[in-house]
């Protein structure tokens, strides 16, 4: 709708390059800060990310670690970037996302000696379920009472993960002294790519990177062509127009928590199948908050998810390689992924600065 | 045991519970009646709380680490301030990426200067106020055992947060700093017209809640633990503003929104010692603050009315 549809080919491809360069540029000055921090700190920024540069992308095992990585951050990802374009703000993946692994931990028992591509199957659908069924309430709080869906998502962050910790210390508790889920039987496991296709380099990663994928598409596809997309975005741009011309706002917003939150389930789930094969209460490295900037940097593009989500896989994957070669601690990978989220929200930025420039100029000139 | 559980001890532990959810409240109604929404209140609160025990632990004072607790939080709410003020960004996005920075920033100097992750060494801690010796025999005890512990036991970040919802309350509503901050979240464009400058009013604001995120960390830190654990605040930020919610954005009431949400938590733990009677896991007592402020939300948010421009970049025109 966006695009004139008499754009030529030139155009269209300065149209991209223009959509690309906030984001680019952004990760660049976060890059750049996050070097001056460690400067200051006593590190050496050019060890520190040549050395995540290897972590990363250094070969075939070190490609589908950071493709591992990316995957539960593909889906928080997308869980948060549906939300923004319906308007809201899912703070509250990383909840959704400890719901969706607990349904996996217990189904992936219950359905053992079961067929693995049902199982699959079962466990991706109730994965998505349970993490909608976590986003209701605020979802519903939101669209009857106003509720603020921050704090309502955040809060049942925090009681979804006190259940969880019950459940793995208590009722759902393998024999042993560490408090986790039994291990779940190969069938109920996603299998990893180098077994499924023999060409590929051995690596973790495994089916829940292309599930991932596959999913975005679908995602894209929902939002650009289907009624139920067309709704959200209408309430995302203007919940009045959209509510005098004839769509339900209540009704969409509560579709749309309940969608980001069943893709932040998935994420859970693809994370037991793929990675742990148990549930334990540290199982998620913040990737529900990760998501946020993910979404944010993909500009709420499902496709643009895919590419951020690799990003910040990579900055995941790399940040062992840092530390261990010029001894930074991981964290800061943290402060560049804030970095990137405020530069690109702030895209006056740019206009600031070449605004001030231009003022400076003019007072030398005069 | 109900005498048990509801001793003075408990109220004297939901006043000291209340507190940092109490000054960053009030720090959220001073921001958000400016008009600029601050979720960042959770991060301001972690880096004032692990900035608190570094000034401390530098200097030997816990005096000195409530000051750099202060400049801390002021500090990120500078970011706040212009990124929203300033660029005109999304004010909730800004925030939350106030509260990543800060996560990472206290999990990377954590590393940088003591070398592991998890826990800081311990600091001094700030004494209580006052220490009088009263009446400890008969009726007569009893009483000076209530008034010593649920009002004379606390430390000084305590009183200041009383100081500042009733200070603040009336300040509000009866002083022009009052008037003209209401101004500003209500109808920005009338203040401006009368010359009241947006920018400079909305930037005092952001900062002087960011002072108070601050110190909330630090009454965390160098008043009730006396060390810092990486992600201690554990959500308190984001309760402190369904407290200012609550409480109607205003200090007054965001005193007693979080008086409640403190009287919760005191209740919860002080129940924890009698697990052997009240056969409940643990998790579920730890959960009430949150089920809670979820509750709050529910039952107030549909008849509570937020200022006009809340969320809202002004562009002078």
């Amino acid at each position: 709708m966006a695009e004139p549809s008499v754009a030529t080919r030139g155009q269209k491809i300065a149209h991209l390059l223009r959509e690309l360069a906030v984001p680019v540029v952004s990760v660049m000055l976060a890059m750049g800060i996050g070097s001056v921090i460690m400067l200051v700190a006593g590190y050496d920024p050019l060890v520190a990310f040549p050395a995540m540069l290897k972590g990363a992308f250094g070969g075939g095992r070190q490609i589908g670690e950071t493709l591992l990585r990316a995957t539960p951050l593909m889906f928080t990802g997308l869980a948060v970037a549906y939300g923004f374009r319906a308007g809201l703000f899912n703070i509250g993946a990383e909840g959704q996302l400890f719901l969706g692994g607990l349904s996996a931990a217990w189904l992936g028992i219950v359905l053992a000696g079961l067929p693995q591509p049902f199982n699959i199957v079962m466990m991706l659908l109730a994965g998505a379920a349970i993490g909608a069924a976590w986003a209701f309430v605020p979802a519903l709080l939101k669209a009857k009472v106003g509720a603020h869906e921050v704090i309502t998502t955040m809060m049942f962050t925090y009681i979804g993960r006190y259940i969880v910790s019950w459940l793995v210390t208590g009722p759902l508790k393998a024999p042993g002294q560490i408090p986790q889920t039994s291990q779940l039987p190969p069938e109920s496991t996603l299998p990893r790519m180098h077994d499924l296709f023999g060409f590929l380099a051995v690596s973790r990663v495994h089916l829940g990177f292309v599930i991932g994928v596959l999913v975005a598409m679908l995602l894209w596809w929902v939002l650009k062509y289907t009624t139920l997309g067309y709704e959200a975005r209408a309430v995302g741009l203007n919940p009045w127009a959209s509510e005098t011309g004839g769509i339900s706002v209540p009704s969409t917003t509560i579709k749309a928590l309940c969608i980001s939150g069943a893709l932040a389930g998935l994420a859970g789930v693809t994370e037991v199948m793929g990675v742990h094969y148990r549930l334990h209460d540290q199982f998620s490295a913040g990737f529900g908050f990760t998501g946020i900037a993910v979404a944010l940097l993909a500009k709420n593009n499902p496709l643009g998810v895919i590419a951020a989500a690799i990003l910040f896989g990579a900055l995941s994957a790399g940040a062992g390689t840092m530390q261990l070669e010029a001894f930074v601690p991981t964290k800061v990978i943290f402060i560049i992924q804030a970095l990137i989220i405020l530069f690109v929200a702030a895209e006056q930025l740019a206009r600031w600065i070449i605004g001030r420039t231009r003022r400076v100029g003019v007072e030398h000139a005069s | 045991m109900l005498a048990d559980i509801l001793a003075p001890d408990l109220f004297a532990s939901a006043i000291r519970m209340a507190t940092p959810l109490a000054l960053a409240a009030i720090g959220g109604t001073i921001c958000e009646r400016s008009g600029v929404v601050n979720i960042a209140l959770e991060g301001m609160m972690l880096f004032g709380a692990f900035m608190g025990v570094i000034g401390a632990m530098f200097t030997g004072s816990a005096w000195f680490g409530v000051l750099t607790a202060l400049v801390a939080g002021m500090s990120l709410a500078l970011v706040h301030a212009f990124a929203s003020v300033t660029l005109r960004t999304d004010q909730v996005v800004s925030g939350t990426a106030i509260n990543i920075l800060a996560t990472g920033l206290t999990g990377f100097l954590m590393e940088v200067i003591f070398g592991h992750p998890g826990t800081t060494d311990s600091v001094a801690r700030l004494r209580p106020v006052f220490s009088i010796n009263g009446p400890t025999e008969g009726m007569l005890g009893t009483v000076w055992r209530w008034i010593d512990l649920v009002a004379l036991s606390h430390t000084p970040l305590v009183y200041l947060a009383i100081i500042l919802a009733i200070g603040g309350h009336w300040a509000l509503f009866n002083t022009r700093w009052g008037l003209r901050l209401r101004a500003l979240g209500e109808h920005p464009r009338a203040a401006d017209t009368v010359g009241i400058s947006v920018v400079r009013g909305r930037y005092s604001a952001v900062l002087t809640s960011g002072a108070l995120a601050g110190l909330a960390g630090a009454n965390l830190t160098l008043e009730q633990v006396g060390s810092f654990t990486e992600g201690m605040t554990n959500a308190r930020g984001f309760i402190a503003l369904a407290a200012n919610i609550f409480g109607r954005w205003t200090p007054g009431g965001s005193y007693g929104a979080s008086l409640l949400f403190g009287f919760a938590d005191a209740l919860q733990i002080k129940l924890q010692l009698f697990r052997e009677v009240i056969r409940v896991p643990s998790q579920f007592f730890l959960m009430v603050p949150y089920v809670l402020t979820v509750i709050v939300l529910a039952g107030v948010v549909g008849r509570a009315v937020a200022p006009a421009a809340i969320g809202k970049p002004y562009v002078k025109g």
